[in-house]
């Protein structure tokens, strides 16, 4: 993967990747966050690839990250004979 | 007609008139989940949607909405398009009745045209994915029919599973997937975590029209869902086994993911918009490695918009998930009429029922509660008297506007368990669930004044034979 210089639109992080690039050279990238794994395309519309312009209800912080619920949840491993 | 794979069915659609072609080029955002968004508005006879000029793909082909009206329901079972939604799920209840019909093994399958393993996949090579909805978290497969087995019993064929789960893209090779702990994957996957294990798995993508309606239907643990495809399609479903996992999958696939659930492992997934219609997450959710992809030569993309209902999804969960709740209360209770369970997968049930005696319905209502689907679903469980038509929402609401008196006919049972997803929950996957008792009592339940219900005057039927022939429809 490819290090981008912008940064996610939904958790600021700075570490970008380029997971893919479109078959018809120039006409779009796909990019990930390293950190929320937020996926977008660069020619998506500003509400989903430029941080100002995404919705805050769908912004993530490094606290959400680290709070989500698991799902589902690892069950206890069965004792071995 | 039995369909073996996607493409046929494409074809029966555009002869139908049911498969709109859409030429122009489109964006992959937002252009093709805002068409699908919007074909359903088209009402009951909506088309599905095909794409093939896709902004920086050089050959993609992307099917939508392929189950997402009554008509496109009624083709994919063989019955005419006309075929109203009553008569789809009667239809679907005679043909259950002839279930188990056992798969067949077929040689070459579809998918096995291509294949690549290990670190050469790139699933985005083989896949044009798109995001659906705004906040989703990346693209994800949510239309694929996900095949594993019982990690305990696994070679008890009832106990494989075929079902339907969302399914995020994160890497060339990395997916997750949302084992909901009411689903059947749930439990195949806990029992490997349980033994410190990785759960194989197989994903089917662009599958004949009757697979994906089984992988959505609610069946028992131990029921068969390619048993469940023969009945319905009136001839033994064609399956293959896979050739990394071993699993039987459909032979008619356009595209085959193996790999396996990583035992005890999970990572941030998330938000989805999904069918309740409202966003799920994030969550840290199940990690897929992707071991091997086999797929046909130009594989078609089915995909599936879900948002505010209704949706393809809609469709796709509607007679599917009335059909086993009417099977399962019918056995306890022969009294039981018809069941619609078709909104939002069941979160509402409306049962209509003869009365044993008073307080019968109630009884009934409770026991929609305790089915397999029910645990997980039924928030709200309305029950109506057997000349009632459950599919017939005008009739409902005259049953809660006439014979459902609130300090006695609204039964709330506490904390029980409703899939995480239910958004109404205090708690995620707790909830107290409503049964309404919307029938006229009978004895030796005296409440309400009711005297005499009026009656449909025994000439109206055959009145409305006539006046349907003259009016032509």
């Amino acid at each position: 993967m490819e290090a981008q210089n912008t940064i996610c639109p939904r958790c600021a992080h700075e570490t970008i990747d380029k997971v893919y690039t479109s078959p018809v050279p120039g006409a779009w990238d796909v990019l990930q966050c390293a950190q929320c794994l937020y996926t977008w395309r660069t020619s998506e519309p500003p509400r989903r690839t430029q941080r100002d312009a995404y919705p805050d209800s769908f912004k993530m912080t490094v606290e959400d990250i680290a709070n989500a619920p698991e799902v589902p949840t690892i069950p206890a491993l069965r004792p071995t004979a | 007609m039995a369909y073996d794979d996607l493409r046929s069915f494409l074809q029966t659609l555009d002869k139908e008139g049911q498969l709109l072609r859409i030429t122009e080029e489109v964006m992959p955002e937002p252009d093709i989940a805002a068409a699908a968004n919007a074909v359903p508005r088209l009402g009951d006879a909506a088309p599905a949607l095909y794409f093939d000029n896709v902004t920086g793909f050089t050959d993609a082909r992307i099917a939508m909405n392929v189950h997402g009206s009554w008509a496109n329901h009624a083709l994919a079972l063989g019955l005419p398009k006309e075929t109203g939604t009553k008569d789809q799920v009667q239809e679907f209840i005679r043909r259950w009745a002839k279930f188990p019909v056992k798969p067949e093994y077929r040689e070459m399958p579809l998918w096995a045209d291509n294949s690549v393993e290990g670190d050469d996949i790139n699933v985005f090579d083989i896949l044009p994915l798109f995001r659906l909805n705004d906040g989703d978290g990346g693209f994800y497969i949510d239309k694929a029919a996900v095949v594993s087995k019982d990690p305990d019993d696994p070679q008890n064929s009832g106990k494989q599973n075929v079902g339907i789960y969302r399914i995020e893209v994160k890497g060339k090779r990395k997916l997750a997937l949302q084992p909901v702990p009411m689903h059947d994957i749930a439990q195949h996957l806990r029992k490997a975590e349980e033994k410190g294990e990785d759960l194989p798995i197989a994903i089917t993508l662009g599958n004949d029209p009757v697979i994906s309606i089984v992988a959505a239907t609610p069946m028992e643990y131990d029921q068969n869902e390619y048993e469940l495809a023969g009945a319905l399609r009136g001839a033994p479903a064609p399956i293959a086994k896979a050739p990394l996992t071993g699993l039987p999958v459909p032979w008619g696939s356009e595209v085959v993911i193996e790999g396996v659930i990583e035992g005890r492992k999970r990572e941030i997934e998330g938000p989805f918009g999904e069918f309740t219609g409202h966003y799920s997450g994030g969550r840290n959710m199940t990690v897929i490695r992707i071991d091997r992809i086999s797929h046909r030569t130009d594989p078609v993309f089915e995909h599936l918009y879900l948002g505010m209902p209704w949706t393809e999804i809609d469709y796709l969960m509607a007679a599917n998930t009335c059909v086993p709740l009417y099977q399962q209360l019918k056995r306890d209770f022969p009294e039981v009429q018809a069941v619609n369970a078709m909104y939002t997968h069941g979160l509402v049930v409306i049962v209509s029922v003869k009365k044993r005696y008073g307080g019968f319905a109630k009884a009934v209502g409770m026991r929609v509660l305790t089915t397999p689907h029910g645990l997980g679903y039924a928030a709200t469980v309305i029950v109506v008297d057997e000349d009632v038509d459950p599919f017939n929402l005008p009739q409902v609401m005259w049953a809660l506007s006439t014979k459902m008196n609130p300090s006695d006919d609204l039964v709330v049972v506490p904390n029980l368990p409703v899939l995480e997803l239910a958004p109404q929950a205090n708690a995620p996957g707790i909830i107290d669930k409503l049964i309404i008792d919307a029938t006229t009592p009978v004895e030796p339940d005296r409440r309400g004044n009711y005297g005499n219900q009026v009656r449909d005057l025994p000439e109206m039927g055959a009145w409305l034979t006539k006046l349907q022939a003259l009016a032509g429809r």
